[in-house]
């Protein structure tokens, strides 16, 4: 065990931060364009377009501490958005799963940042329980296409994206694991309306999606039939490997303790108030110890392959120390927490403070419920047989 | 002791506990506090024919003789509803200054007119540097011959938007951090030189940003004893804590009800969410915090009654308790109900949001924590 870095790796360091730098969006420079220009470039790099890409597919083929230094370097530098349902959830399945006309067909794109992919999986009656879906999808007599009926909830960015990769139900004879098929298809098409869900923070990210007799070319199945399930909770781990968001949190805490410090209390700032400076403290640690169990999690992947059950701790943790953060900076807003809307009345910060707090607390529900995550540890961990999640 | 109410108060907490359901349901709620002015006029001044608004005054000023008992009847039941009605601003704040402090004849050119509900009248305490501490007053009370001169930017003032008067806290002598030298005035809502930034708040109300700029206040307005205002200004917002506290005992009672409820209904893994043990015990959880600030809120009230300069550290120890309490049974609400809880469309995250901002109000959960240890 060695935690100092090797000097390829800090060459490595090094040559992140340069190509950053290099590559900053220029002021007045149209952004979109910036964007796709910016990953043009990190293509040219070898593969720093799809870092989490594997080597066959043109990924960097990186080792676990570079993986580490580029998220610790993506989280401080200013670098183009990315969304995550096309590029880090349907990619691997793509890889996994999909046959060769399927992986040439829809890769490109998703590597291009061309088309935009949103998720649909949980329903009304599926939250936590993802299997009990009921989404169905009928084959044609002849065979060449299925017609999807049903409704999808909780679709982040469903309004903007223009295809869906989508569990349905294609059998419900045996339990309901089985019986589940993974089709993908475009959004903008009749027979699909989204419908906007506004969450507490007051803000449109998520929806609902009904489908009315969607036809869906059977070439555009992922897989088998009745296969789905196996194929997507691979992608579920990965899923909530993403979602701890560590390195994002540990730039935000840094950010949490700059606008506490700009709270001024007496000839000090609320940093210097001990109730408030121990939960500042008490998340710093929690994220210093969270910070290497995902290390030790992706140096067995790399050893290994998926992320599996150690993921779901990692979600666990990490979600909750997001909103604690989230909490903190309310708290440090004082009388101004409860200010709303575009007026931006005490400090900067507090403006959007409060709706982000609120929203933060669906970390702790979406991508399984962190009750369903320990039931996961319990079982597939501890080996604890009686667990409530099957 | 005793814990029970009188027969009145049973009355009085029946016909709000009436009113509430009848009113307020979630889609009226929103539909009342989307409109202008933010809240029903037609329930106010039902509120006031109904007898509400004088229950705390005295029978002189136009009142029923009152307590902060029959406070916390009607405002645990407010609290079961969100009520947007200015009852807390008017009648605790407002009104709790002008019947502590005012002269006779300011009791009586507004009290009546208040109880009667043609009459609105806010108070004005909170500065942008001040946080949690009353005795942080920056805006300045210039004497001149029969008058004074005000200056200065007092913050989320609530209800301003709707007020005739404003109770604004000054600075007549000492430094920025004194108890003593703070001195209260009733000033006129539009009198020249105040401007208002007004804004909604998180839980669907409404507060301004107010800036004085040299408005002049006549003596007689001045609402109690120069330069010993704190002490009123103490008063009245350990009223408004037992009062807000009332209201989130009320939301924390919707918040664990609904919950149960709808953990038998919905099902996952083939049973209702409510057979699941860690779901039941976290439910157990909400319900005994619930409990457990009841129990301190009526301690706290009971002993204010009896004595309002004893009961300082039981009132610490009550907002510290509602504060984490309430945002704990809000915050296991909107986990147990899962994806649903997060969205606008349950009733239970409304009531998770004025919980929250309950705990931003008159100090939050570790201001009073401090407050409580260090007496």
């Amino acid at each position: 065990m060695d935690i100092s870095l090797s000097s390829e790796d800090l060459e490595f360091r090094d040559e992140v931060r340069s190509f950053f730098e290099d590559n900053k969006i220029k002021s007045g420079e149209d952004y979109f364009s910036w964007r796709l220009g910016w990953f043009e470039k990190a293509r040219e790099k070898g593969g720093w377009d799809v870092p989490k890409w594997p080597e066959k597919f043109g990924g960097p083929g990186w080792t676990p501490t570079q993986h580490y230094i580029w998220e610790q370097e993506t989280a401080r530098a200013n670098i183009p958005f990315d969304l995550p349902f096309g590029l880090g959830m349907l990619a691997p399945i793509l890889m996994n799963y999909g046959n060769e006309e399927q992986q040439q067909r829809f890769l490109p794109d998703i590597r291009d940042r061309k088309v935009n992919w949103c998720q649909g999986y949980s329903e009304p009656g599926a939250g936590s329980d993802l299997a009990n879906l009921k989404t169905k999808a009928v084959l044609s007599d002849d065979g060449t296409y299925y017609t999807v009926n049903g409704s999808k909830i909780w679709t982040t960015l469903a309004h903007v994206a223009d295809w869906i990769f989508c569990l349905t139900r294609t059998d419900d004879s045996g339990i309901k694991q089985q019986g589940i098929t993974f089709l993908l298809f475009p959004m903008k098409q009749e027979g699909i309306e989204v419908k906007p869900i506004i969450t507490l923070g007051g803000s449109h990210t998520v929806n609902t999606v009904h489908f009315t007799d969607v036809k869906v070319p059977v070439e555009n199945r992922i897989g088998e039939e009745g296969k789905g399930w196996t194929y997507a909770k691979g992608l579920l781990e990965h899923e909530r490997t993403g979602l701890a968001g560590l390195s994002k949190s540990l730039v935000e805490l840094e950010q949490l303790k700059d606008n506490a410090r700009s709270i001024k209390r007496g000839n000090g700032n609320l940093m210097d108030e001990s109730s408030y400076k121990s939960k500042v403290g008490e998340l710093e640690i929690d994220l210093l110890a969270t910070e290497f169990t995902e290390l030790r999690s992706l140096a067995s992947a790399a050893a290994g392959g998926d992320p599996g059950p150690e993921s779901s701790i990692l979600k666990l943790k990490g979600t909750e120390i997001k909103q604690r953060i989230q909490k903190l900076t309310v708290e440090a807003s004082g009388i101004y927490s409860s200010a709303w809307g575009d007026k931006g009345v005490g400090p900067a910060f507090a403006k959007s403070g409060t709706g982000g707090y609120l929203n933060s607390r669906y970390f702790t529900i979406y991508g399984g419920a962190s009750e369903v995550q320990k039931d996961i540890v319990a079982k597939k961990v501890l080996g604890l047989t009686k667990g409530s999640s099957k | 002791m005793n814990f029970e109410l009188t027969e009145e108060q049973k009355m009085i907490q029946q016909s709000v506990e009436r009113f509430v359901q009848e009113n307020y349901d979630l889609t009226n709620r929103i539909k009342i506090s989307a409109e202008e002015p933010g809240f029903s006029k037609d329930y106010w001044s039902s509120m006031a024919e109904l007898g509400w608004l004088g229950l705390a005054f005295d029978e002189e000023d136009g009142g029923f003789g009152g307590n902060q008992i029959d406070t916390l009847v009607v405002m645990e039941q407010f609290g079961k509803g969100l009520v947007l009605e200015p009852f807390l601003a008017n009648i605790v704040l407002g009104g709790g200054a002008i019947k502590r402090g005012g002269s006779e004849s300011v009791k009586q050119s507004i009290l009546p007119d208040l109880i009667e509900g043609k009459l609105q009248v806010t108070l004005a305490y909170a500065e942008e540097q001040s946080r949690f501490d009353l005795e942080d007053v920056a805006t300045s009370a210039r004497e001149d011959s029969e008058s004074f001169v005000l200056n200065g930017k007092k913050s989320m003032v609530l209800n301003a938007e709707s007020a005739d008067k404003i109770v604004v806290v000054a600075r007549t002598s000492g430094s920025q951090v004194d108890e003593n030298g703070i001195s209260l005035f009733l000033v006129d809502a539009n009198a020249d030189g105040i401007e208002k930034e007004n804004f909604p708040t998180v839980d669907g109300l409404r507060a301004s940003e107010i800036s004085f700029k040299d408005v002049v206040v006549s003596s007689e307005n001045l609402v109690g004893k120069k330069d010993e205002g704190f002490e009123i200004l103490r008063a009245v917002t350990n009223d408004a804590i037992l009062a807000i506290a009332a209201e989130a005992v009320g939301a924390m009672e919707v918040l664990y009800k609904d919950t149960v409820e709808y953990t038998q209904q919905r099902e996952q893994f083939d049973h209702p969410l409510s057979d699941f043990q860690v779901l039941q015990h976290r439910m157990v959880d909400m319900f005994m915090e619930y409990e457990q600030c009841k129990s301190l809120l009526f301690r706290a009230t009971m002993e204010t009654v009896e004595d309002p300069v004893l009961s300082q550290r039981t009132v610490h120890a009550l907002k510290h308790l509602i504060g984490k309490s309430g945002i704990f049974v809000g915050e296991s609400a909107v986990q147990l109900h899962g994806g649903m809880g997060v969205t606008e469309e349950l009733r239970i995250g409304h009531f998770f949001k004025r919980l929250l901002v309950i705990d931003s109000q008159f100090g939050n959960s570790d201001f009073h924590l401090e407050k409580f240890t260090n007496m």
